[in-house]
């Protein structure tokens, strides 16, 4: 009986997001310049078409498929499906499950679909100098859980922004080899 | 005998005459007609630029969406058209979607309009098209150098 009163605000919490409004949104924020550096590099090369098709290539290496790609934008978008799994988050199921003793079974990650959409942009009027910008996110579906005498079914969804600078090196160091020139940053 | 079928055929007569009602009113001529409030809403989503290369503004555009956290959908470079949408971050629950058309004016100038959708319901608040627009020209201009 308590606990179910436990989880019922607990649940009730996750009403609360927070709102941010529309005009907000199309404003830089304090991170922007951040996300920008950790997306960005700069080519010396007048040649943006190699640069796409190279880049292209290394996301089929990276396990991407391209989905959309227009030239004369210099714009590709690239998908790939995968196991979200993770140990760490089937430990943390488990230790729920003993600390509510048996009452709480967390819904864990199971499926997720990774996207990148890159652009290449010419930085000069001469275009020698080619700008490379590249972004990364996730849908991740969770699978089936049990609070109390709830069952949660499985195929909850949410999106996440991936903001972790390695992910972005690692693109970039491949794309450098396969073009070989340096990546410069910002 | 005579009373009942008279009853019937008033009742056939009131019911032909209330099924009248079930017609379809005439279209209006102004039904496709511009509204006030769309010319209203048009005038405050569109901005002309002083930009000669359409390839140019487009791929402002681009960059532009980009820095503001949006991940673009859909580019096409004939139709000069661009689809973006990013997340009402911290929520990841709402999402604004904004369609953005770059036609060519005159020879010097450039008409960009911008679109924005705030789930399924259009956004017509024009602080939010000012700060878009705000955005764009710091972009347009940052290239020229």
């Amino acid at each position: 009986m308590r606990m179910g009163v436990c989880l019922a605000l607990l649940t009730l919490l996750t009403g609360c997001v927070t709102h941010t409004e529309p005009a907000e949104l199309f404003q830089l924020t304090a991170e922007s310049p951040k996300h920008r550096a950790m997306q960005t590099r700069f080519f010396e090369t007048p040649n943006e078409k190699e640069l796409l098709s190279a880049s292209a290539a290394v996301l089929q290496d990276l396990g991407f498929q391209v989905e959309e790609s227009v030239r004369e934008v210099g714009f590709l978008r690239a998908t790939k499906e995968r196991s979200a799994r993770e140990y760490g988050q089937y430990i943390q199921q488990a230790l729920y499950l003993v600390l509510s003793l048996g009452k709480l079974l967390n819904p864990v990650d199971l499926h997720q679909k990774i996207a990148a959409g890159l652009v290449t942009r010419p930085l000069n009027q001469e275009a020698t100098r080619q700008e490379v910008r590249i972004v990364f996110y996730r849908v991740i579906w969770k699978g089936d859980g049990q609070a109390d005498q709830q069952y949660i079914p499985p195929g909850q969804q949410h999106m996440e922004m991936i903001r972790d600078p390695d992910i972005y090196q690692q693109f970039f160091a491949k794309l450098s080899k396969a073009v070989f020139l340096e990546a410069h940053t910002l | 005998m005579t009373d009942k079928r008279c009853v019937w055929g008033c009742l056939l007569i009131v019911g032909s005459l209330l099924l009248y009602g079930c017609s379809t009113p005439p279209t209006p001529q102004d039904l496709l007609a511009p509204t006030d409030a769309q010319l209203k809403i048009r005038s405050i989503q569109t901005r002309t630029f002083d930009v000669k290369d359409r390839n140019v503004a487009i791929r402002g555009v681009i960059a532009s969406l980009q820095d503001l956290g949006f991940i673009i959908e859909r580019a096409n470079e004939s139709l000069g058209l661009v689809t973006a949408a990013r997340f009402a971050e911290p929520n990841y629950y709402d999402v604004i979607s904004v369609t953005v058309t770059v036609r060519q004016d005159t020879k010097e100038r450039l008409t960009i309009r911008a679109n924005a959708i705030y789930n399924n319901k259009p956004i017509d608040d024009p602080k939010v098209y000012q700060n878009f627009f705000a955005s764009l020209e710091r972009s347009l201009f940052l290239t020229k150098e």
